[in-house]
């Protein structure tokens, strides 16, 4: 019998409840309260999300942001910054311990990809992951992947971008060079796609959730059954997002 | 003296530093270490700012003393190295 997993789909969010949710879930799942948890959402407003390590001064236009309402966040995990408009985003919190996870991070990124290239190919798109935190579609990237450990707890979460708007995109993120702009949004262009560029169609966030949750129980042999957050991480989640992400001291920390 | 450095490590990620050193001592005074990399804990960069103040900056005692914070704290890196953290911060004096 296949190992039970829960799944949350809990829709679209602002970018501190996404982001206290899955740091709650983290936390939940390392004191043994929950099962290993998937999870799939979007974000609305749309956002950017800083890796840990970065600055938000040198990586998002502030005043941009603040007129087109986009909101802005310090993730817990690294990598790069990320602009969140029309994507699909995962998230998968497991224990290290578990025999799927490899305690080699980048063997265990491989693993977890796996699953979303699993998922893309039930959609009809074929992809392979590119180490160090991509999956690519024809030597293009259409999904970014960041993962952190902490208190023996693996949280990994990633995009799957449905579509791109890369003007809209430089129109937010700092580039670091104002004269190499053009060259570097038509150099993204050719370097990034998306579900909708690849099909030549839209296709629904559910449809591509259920795509992924197959992703993710065949990659993993699982089950994964409809879950809700407990009123424990409820609680967590407005914990977090008050007094760290949504917090000026978390955002600009560095 | 405050001074920055990019420097797109070999294989990896950007790194970012901003630092801040005395001209006189050759010494650090602080540093700040940004980019899209990832560390394991998160923690180990805050730990590697904090020892490498009044540190002098040659290239070898900054890669062995790097090494041994890296070694003692179990930090691992993907994207960053000791070799890369180095170079980004003599970047910061040319």
């Amino acid at each position: 019998m296949s190992e039970k997993w829960r799944l949350l789909q809990t829709g679209y969010k602002n970018a501190y409840t996404n982001m206290a949710i899955d740091r709650a879930v983290m936390v939940s799942h390392s004191m043994k309260a929950v099962p290993p948890t998937v999870r799939f959402y979007g974000w609305k407003p749309s956002a950017i999300s800083i890796g840990y390590f970065q600055s938000l001064d040198d990586e998002v236009e502030l005043e941009t942001c603040n007129k087109l309402k986009i909101d802005y966040v310090r993730r817990i995990t690294g990598g790069g910054a990320v602009f969140h408009d029309n994507e699909l985003t995962y998230s998968i919190v497991i224990s290290e311990s578990h025999p799927s996870i490899s305690k080699n991070i980048l063997d265990s990124y491989g693993r977890i990809c796996g699953a979303i290239v699993k998922g893309l190919n039930n959609i009809g798109i074929e992809s392979i992951y590119a180490p160090i935190n991509d999956i690519i579609s024809n030597g293009k990237k259409i999904s970014g992947n960041a993962q952190t450990r902490k208190k023996k707890t693996v949280l990994q979460h990633g995009t799957i971008l449905t579509d791109v708007d890369v003007e809209k995109m430089f129109s937010v993120l700092k580039v670091p060079n104002e004269k190499i702009k053009d060259k570097l949004i038509s150099n993204v262009k050719e370097r990034v796609t998306s579900i909708k560029h690849i099909l030549g169609e839209d296709i629904s966030f559910n449809e591509i959730a259920d795509s992924m949750k197959k992703g993710f129980e065949e990659e993993f042999n699982i089950d994964l059954y409809k879950g809700e957050l407990t009123k424990e991480e409820m609680e967590l989640t407005k914990k977090f997002e008050n007094e760290c992400f949504s917090s000026y001291d978390w955002n600009h920390r560095r | 003296m405050k001074t920055k450095s990019i420097y797109k490590i070999p294989q990896g990620k950007l790194l970012k530093i901003s630092l801040n050193y005395n001209e006189k001592t050759n010494k650090i005074i602080d540093l700040i270490i940004t980019g899209d990399f990832f560390a394991y804990p998160e923690e180990g960069i805050e730990i590697i700012e904090k020892k490498l103040k009044n540190i002098v900056m040659e290239n070898d005692i900054l890669y062995k003393k790097i090494e041994s914070i890296i070694k003692k704290n179990m930090i691992q890196f993907i994207g960053l190295d000791s070799e890369g953290i180095t170079n980004g911060i003599m970047m910061c004096k040319k």
